[in-house]
């Protein structure tokens, strides 16, 4: 087995003032993957996500990069850094430029790349958050939405191996949420990996290959997303309930008889799907459930 | 100042080169403090209205909003000008007509003047601007320093008009005392969100690479040399009509 492309063993660290942040925290981060770090508010999400850019250093415990523990010098970080990018979730704590282009470009320009090269990666990464149209529009005047995908393009534009996300998804309306996670699934497709934190069940059942479920500052367990959410006592732990999704539809499956478990419907339209097929032949159906993996919501 | 910002961004002459703006305007300048204002100020101010809002389309409102400022300055301060006072047998107050051309002079001189930088700052955004800076060798910190202003001005300004919004929707402001402490809380809230702010910032800029230079790309608009002639044509000919016409009126 290839070794994963990030993880940390045993990380400890703690606030200044001595409390407690993160303890005994095992996170695997494998290539290629879509990987939910999901808990409530104030669980210390943040936190780990600042270790996985070297932004802070554990006090106890190691983050590993292709299995070697990381290290902490200045060129070290640099490299780090230029393969895994941080998203914050406040927008305006990233973007510091006065036009998307503008700020797009710092990245790219630290890379050390030229104008030209550097306006390319511009164009790739506002094209690639379909937010070309944006490009010299001032920071400042952009929607909320519009704002979000632009500190993401920012982060894009450096190409990195891993993208990690600080609560993607909060503060979007529908539309919102629904032109990102595309922009994020076509990353997605072009190999990059994603790792993103939520406190929202729904969007990791609908959206991640693997959830870490994550509690007062620790990993509780990591899997499947949706062995994961079966698990109602471990969601309870970490005062989490499973997806309404998921929930509907074992109970469908169940009323079917169980019977070999089939892919359970990861989206509303696709349990729609399922349900309109039942509601359509009650009689018929067997234990059939939906192998329909819609991602959007 | 935010209704400036938003002409500046979207005015129809906001993707044209800021020196095509820049030099007309600082040529208009320079004949309005060395020409006798009361034949050169009219013609500036024409132009740059003529400029701002025919050229550029600017609302007329906004262009008069900005002159506003200025103007009730120059109407607290002309009339003082225009005193002459004397302390010989008592005290002797009057306007002398030496006076009031002194007033009108002064008057109409700012007023041109302003307007000049009023079609610059409705017509350019600042980031136009700040490449010009760093060409004319303005120190990198300088300017990193009015990148980030400008920047987070916004930022605040926003938060400043939602927690005042968030006091006053609790009384804050019902009283003239509860007012002062309400504004004095928000000041403190403000300051002290800045820091972390800044703090954050510096996170986000770490995780792009940030080694102490803010670089971003300059913007691609390209320089037209028509345009710009025709800018410092329209100098020369206020130059020329307001020199002539200052000869024939004395």
């Amino acid at each position: 087995m290839t070794e994963p492309l990030l993880a940390t063993r045993g990380l400890e660290y703690r606030y200044p003032g001595g409390i407690v942040a993160l303890h005994d925290l095992d996170l695997t981060i494998e290539r290629g993957r879509k990987l939910a770090v999901l808990g409530s508010n104030g669980s210390g999400k943040t936190t780990l996500l600042l270790h996985l850019n070297g932004t802070l250093r554990p006090a106890r415990g190691e983050v590993l990069f292709d299995g070697r523990p990381a290290a902490y010098d200045h060129r070290a970080i640099n490299a780090w850094r230029r393969r895994v990018g941080l998203v914050l979730q406040e927008p305006d704590d990233q973007l510091f430029a006065a036009t998307v282009e503008q700020d797009v470009s710092f990245g790219p320009l630290n890379l050390g790349l030229s104008d030209l090269a550097a306006r390319q990666r511009v164009d790739e990464a506002l094209a690639a958050l379909r937010i070309a149209h944006l490009a010299s529009r001032a920071t400042h005047a952009l929607s909320f939405g519009q704002k979000k995908r632009a500190a993401i393009a920012g982060v894009l534009a450096m190409r990195p191996e891993i993208l990690v996300l600080d609560e993607p998804t909060a503060g979007l309306d529908l539309h919102g949420v629904t032109h990102l996670l595309g922009a994020l699934q076509q990353l997605h497709e072009t190999g990059t990996t994603l790792v993103f934190s939520t406190h929202d069940v729904e969007l990791a059942y609908s959206w991640a290959d693997e959830v870490a479920l994550f509690h007062d500052g620790t990993v509780l367990c990591q899997g499947e997303t949706t062995t994961v959410l079966k698990d109602r006592e471990m969601l309870q732990q970490a005062r989490l309930r499973p997806p309404l999704l998921l929930e509907l539809a074992q109970m469908l499956c169940e009323e079917n008889g169980g019977g070999e478990r089939q892919p359970l419907p990861r989206s509303r339209d696709a349990l729609l799907a399922v349900l309109r097929r039942k509601l359509a032949s009650p009689k018929d159906g067997g234990d059939e459930c939906i192998d329909q993996p819609i991602i959007m919501l | 100042m935010l209704a400036i910002d938003h002409h500046a961004w979207t005015n129809r002459w906001c993707d044209r080169h800021p020196v095509e703006k820049l030099l007309p305007a600082g040529g208009l300048l320079l004949l309005t403090l060395m020409l006798p204002p009361l034949t050169t100020g009219p013609l500036v101010l024409t132009s740059t209205a003529l400029a701002t809002v025919c050229g550029a389309g600017v609302p007329l409102r906004a262009v008069l909003a900005v002159l506003a400022a200025p103007m009730t300055f120059l109407l607290a301060g002309a009339p003082f000008l225009a005193m002459s006072i004397r302390f010989t047998d008592g005290l002797d107050l009057r306007f002398s007509s030496d006076g009031l051309h002194l007033a009108l002079a002064t008057s109409v001189r700012a007023l041109a003047a302003v307007s000049c930088l009023a079609f610059l700052a409705l017509t350019t955004p600042l980031t136009d601007l700040i490449p010009l800076l760093r060409r004319v060798g303005v120190p990198a910190g300088i300017i990193e320093l009015i990148l980030l202003i400008y920047r987070l001005i916004f930022v605040f300004a926003e938060r400043a008009l939602t927690g005042r919004r968030a006091q006053a929707a609790r009384q804050g402001y019902s009283r003239f005392d509860r007012g002062v402490r309400s504004v004095g809380l928000l000041a403190g809230n403000l300051f002290q969100r800045a820091l972390e702010q800044a703090h954050r910032l510096e996170i986000g800029l770490a995780a792009r690479g940030y080694d102490g230079e803010l670089r971003v790309l300059a913007s691609r608009c390209t320089l037209s040399w028509i345009r710009l002639a025709a800018g410092l044509g329209l100098v020369g000919l206020v130059g020329t009509v307001g020199g002539l016409l200052a000869r024939e009126l004395p």
